[in-house]
């Protein structure tokens, strides 16, 4: 069989190159339209521009996807700055803007990272798109949420694809603006419009450290690269860092992915470029003079964390993603799950070669990772909201990433994004259909038994509840638990405890998430209809509906090809999986600069097989359990108060552990105080009172004194002037003399 | 025969005395007319500086100077009697003293 075409680009790189931003342009004049026009076109044109550019944007992508990922020896497109780059695909639209020596580029580029969030992103919005045509039909602010939607898409391929990272914020706070505005897209209900407006200052605050610490990161570099030679002069070390100078400060500015990554490779020690290792040296220049490389990094990327964690839903910063769950569940499904959430974890991994340079923020990472995946996994014991348990599902698979993120195991965790995003994606649109079946009902204990009456949806879930919980032949199986192998096989220097801690928390987390999803399954799908529910027969959604069911459940299958262990063989005969090959060019460079700085060393490959036995055993643990309880005991023990311990056990985790009651008294309700008390005394008593209502009556009364001056005489104002006249002539003759 | 020329300083003199005498009348005359006709006096000797001055250098520009002058004047003096015959019409008087109405 003849496979070249598959092996070579099907569209030309360099045309590729020139043209991405229409990637991103589709969806924004999408957005245009249906925002501006949308009312006049009618639902028709609306659902079908709104598609059509979101489609248009797809093919593109899988045209630079399949460009990028088909054979990387044949297309390396030259870095118009000089500096050598990985292959990519790659389009620079000249300087954004400058200050001093400081420079931002309109920049966009696709490497093997970014091509696979490409696919997600383009892919999974299509089929929400798709899905939200239908569960749309009938509300009337549609052309709205078409355009959010699109500028919503438009911000994420913006964020995804750019090639700095201040191109990257705006994109960043692009899908905060569009999450905000959906989540409040029913705003005539007081509680949506405030669960928006959470989750936005939830964001800013996590915004605020990002911008923190691309400052820092500026600095950082800027000083590198204007500080005098502190190397020996080795030949090649030289002309590679006078390249490297001229690229971080005048080309593409020292805040783009391969300047960034360049930087990287001065830290550690490094033999072949003749370096001895920046990490504990002192900055020589500028403001961050006196502090070690190592350090000024480790906060960097602390900072980077909160940011993330802002966007990601991570302790501390995740309790606005329950609360989003208000907005309609099409968004639900693709920013509060599949897309948006993961751009923490995305922008982490962007910086994976700059990150292994700090163990004690990557140990960070990874606990906090671990400690959310157990804490919402936990949280979601209790919930009876469908969407809600979702909600909590998905802080905890994030948490996941996170912990792959911070033991090094960066393509486990891209690899758990994608399979997230299809498994994530689709529980929540079969939620979705479940409501549009049973009149927005989404409490499980008052649904029951949809197994007979949505028998398509019921699948959907169910093999998207197995994949999630990490059943064998399913993708969450091996995404998960490649992440908690690496976990334990990683060694954090100085961090040793990390590993092991962390596989034990996640596994932990693991069991619960088999019992919390399994829960929520047998509780909604299988037995008797609850006499509680809103309607007497749900009825089936329509192929619109189903149809993105099916392929994300069908996609949840068929990515295990990406995690299985063994598929393929390294050069030196260990066997090497599927995802991994294919991120090699992103992460080997992290990989490689993680050994010399002699931040996280690899062990021994050992065989994943028992660990994955662990964690089926897990898996089939929690579920049985849940099975055991909600099939066996309580329906026994209906009619029956529960135990008093239980109830109390219940309530407080019914309660979300009063997180929002405790960050209601510690934060919230002193911030509201001072903010009362600044408003009356500054706001309303100095700015108001004396500021501007002195002003006013100042000179108010300063002109009730010199209208007398006014008294209607001409020659009285004649007079004036003349003397005013007499002055001048006076003084000119004065000054004259006085030469 | 020839006549000696005039120095400059005495058409100065000439034009301090003429402003400062139309100044006065500006000042002192009730009659709005007259005053009038004192401002036409202090333009006239503005415009005897500039002639001054432009025989000193022997350049044009104190001419220029002197036809806008005489041309602001011509307006400001059609302006001024049509605002003298209007008040005069209302008021059946023209003496400034009378007209002050405009006051706080």
């Amino acid at each position: 069989m003849d496979t070249t075409w598959l092996t070579k680009a099907w569209a030309n790189p360099q045309a590729l190159s020139a043209n991405l931003w229409l990637i991103i342009a589709l969806p924004a004049f999408g957005a245009l339209v249906c925002g501006v026009f949308g009312r006049a076109l009618g639902r028709t044109y609306v659902n079908l521009v709104a598609c059509a550019s979101v489609l248009a944007s797809f093919c593109l992508s899988v045209f630079a996807f399949q460009a990028v990922a088909a054979d990387p020896s044949v297309i390396v497109t030259p870095a118009a700055n000089g500096v050598p780059m990985r292959f990519a695909l790659s389009g620079d639209w000249g300087v954004w803007f400058q200050a001093g020596s400081f420079s931002a580029h309109l920049g966009l580029w696709v490497d093997h990272l970014s091509a696979t969030m490409l696919m997600v992103v383009t892919g999974v919005g299509f089929l929400i798109h798709l899905y939200s045509t239908a569960y749309m039909e009938h509300d009337a602010g549609y052309w709205r949420f078409f355009a959010y939607l699109n500028l919503f898409m438009a911000s994420m391929l913006t964020l995804v694809l750019a090639d700095n990272l201040v191109l990257l914020f705006v994109g960043w706070e692009g899908v905060g603006l569009c999450s905000y505005l959906l989540i409040g897209f029913w705003y005539t209900d007081a509680a949506n419009a405030w669960a928006g407006r959470k989750a936005f200052i939830a964001n800013r605050v996590g915004d605020c450290a990002f911008l923190l610490a691309m400052m820092l990161l500026v600095l950082t570099v800027t000083a590198f690269a204007k500080a005098p030679g502190t190397e020996p002069p080795a030949v090649f070390f030289a002309q590679r860092r006078a390249v490297w100078t001229h690229a971080a400060t005048s080309e593409p500015g020292p805040l783009n992915f391969k300047v960034l990554e360049e930087f990287a490779q001065y830290m550690p020690a490094n033999l072949a470029m003749g370096s001895r290792g920046m990490l504990g040296t002192d900055i020589p220049i500028g403001p961050l003079a006196g502090h070690t490389y190592g350090h000024t990094l480790t906060l960097v990327f602390l900072l980077m964390l909160l940011g993330a964690a802002g966007k990601s839903a991570q302790l501390p910063l995740y309790v606005w993603l329950p609360d989003a769950m208000a907005g309609p569940t099409p968004v639900s499904a693709l920013i509060h799950a599949a897309t948006m959430v993961t751009a923490g974890v995305y922008l982490l991994c962007r910086m994976a070669p700059l990150l292994v340079m700090s163990p004690a923020a990557m140990a960070t990472v990874a606990v906090v990772g671990a400690l959310t995946a157990l804490y919402a996994a936990l949280i979601a014991f209790a919930q009876d909201d469908l969407k809600k348990v979702l909600a909590y599902s998905t802080i905890s698979q994030l948490g996941y990433m996170f912990l792959g993120v911070g033991v090094g195991f960066f393509w486990g965790a891209i690899l758990h994004l994608v399979t997230h995003a299809c498994f994530k994606g689709c529980l929540f649109l079969s939620a979705g259909s479940v409501m549009h079946g049973n009149d927005n009902e989404v409490n499980i204990k008052k649904l029951g038994g949809l197994r007979k009456e949505m028998p398509w949806t019921t699948a959907c879930f169910g093999i998207a509840t197995l994949a999630i919980t990490g059943i064998i032949p399913l993708s969450g199986f091996f995404s998960k638990d490649d992440i908690l192998h690496g976990a334990l096989h990683a060694r954090l220097v100085g961090y040793e405890w990390v590993g092991p801690t962390v596989f034990a928390i996640g596994s932990l987390g693991a069991l619960c998430t088999a019992f919390y999803m399994s829960r929520a399954y047998l509780l909604a799908f299988t037995g008797e209809r609850s006499k509680d529910a809103k309607v007497p027969h749900a009825h089936e959604s329509g192929w619109v509906i189903v149809a993105p069911l099916v392929i994300l459940a069908a996609l949840s299958i068929a990515l295990i090809s990406h995690g299985f262990p063994g598929l393929l063989k390294m050069p030196n005969g260990e066997p090497e999986t599927l995802m991994e090959a294919f991120l090699k060019p992103v992460f080997g460079v992290a990989d490689r600069l993680a050994i010399e700085a002699h931040s996280l060393l690899p062990e021994a490959e050992r065989s994943p097989w028992p660990g994955f036995g662990i964690a089926l055993l897990l898996a089939w643990a929690g579920g049985g359990a849940a099975w055991y309880l909600y099939k066996r005991v309580f329906p026994a023990r209906a009619g029956k108060p529960a135990p008093e311990v239980f109830a109390a056990v219940r309530a407080f985790t019914v309660h979300k552990f009063y997180v929002d009651e405790l960050y209601d008294a510690v934060l919230v309700r002193p911030i509201k105080l001072l903010s009362i008390g600044l408003f009356r005394v500054v706001d309303e008593g100095l700015i108001d009172t004396v500021l501007v209502g002195g002003t006013a009556w100042v000179t108010a009364r300063i002109g009730s004194l010199l209208r007398y001056l006014q008294t209607g005489d001409v020659q009285a104002y004649a007079a004036m002037m003349a003397v005013g006249l007499l002055a001048g002539v006076g003084y000119a003759i004065f000054e004259a003399l006085a030469k | 025969m020839q006549i000696s020329p005039v120095d400059t300083q005495n058409y100065l003199l000439l034009a301090a005395t003429l402003f400062c005498t139309g100044m006065l009348g500006v000042l002192v005359r009730r009659n709005a007319l007259v005053v009038f006709m004192s401002i036409e006096l202090m333009l006239n000797a503005a415009n005897l500086t500039f002639l001054a001055a432009a025989r000193e250098r022997l350049d044009a520009t104190g001419h220029l100077a002197a036809l806008f002058v005489i041309a602001v004047a011509a307006a400001e003096a059609a302006i001024g009697l049509a605002i003298v015959i209007a008040v005069f019409r209302n008021r059946g008087t023209v003496n400034v003293e009378d007209i002050r109405t405009m006051k706080y």
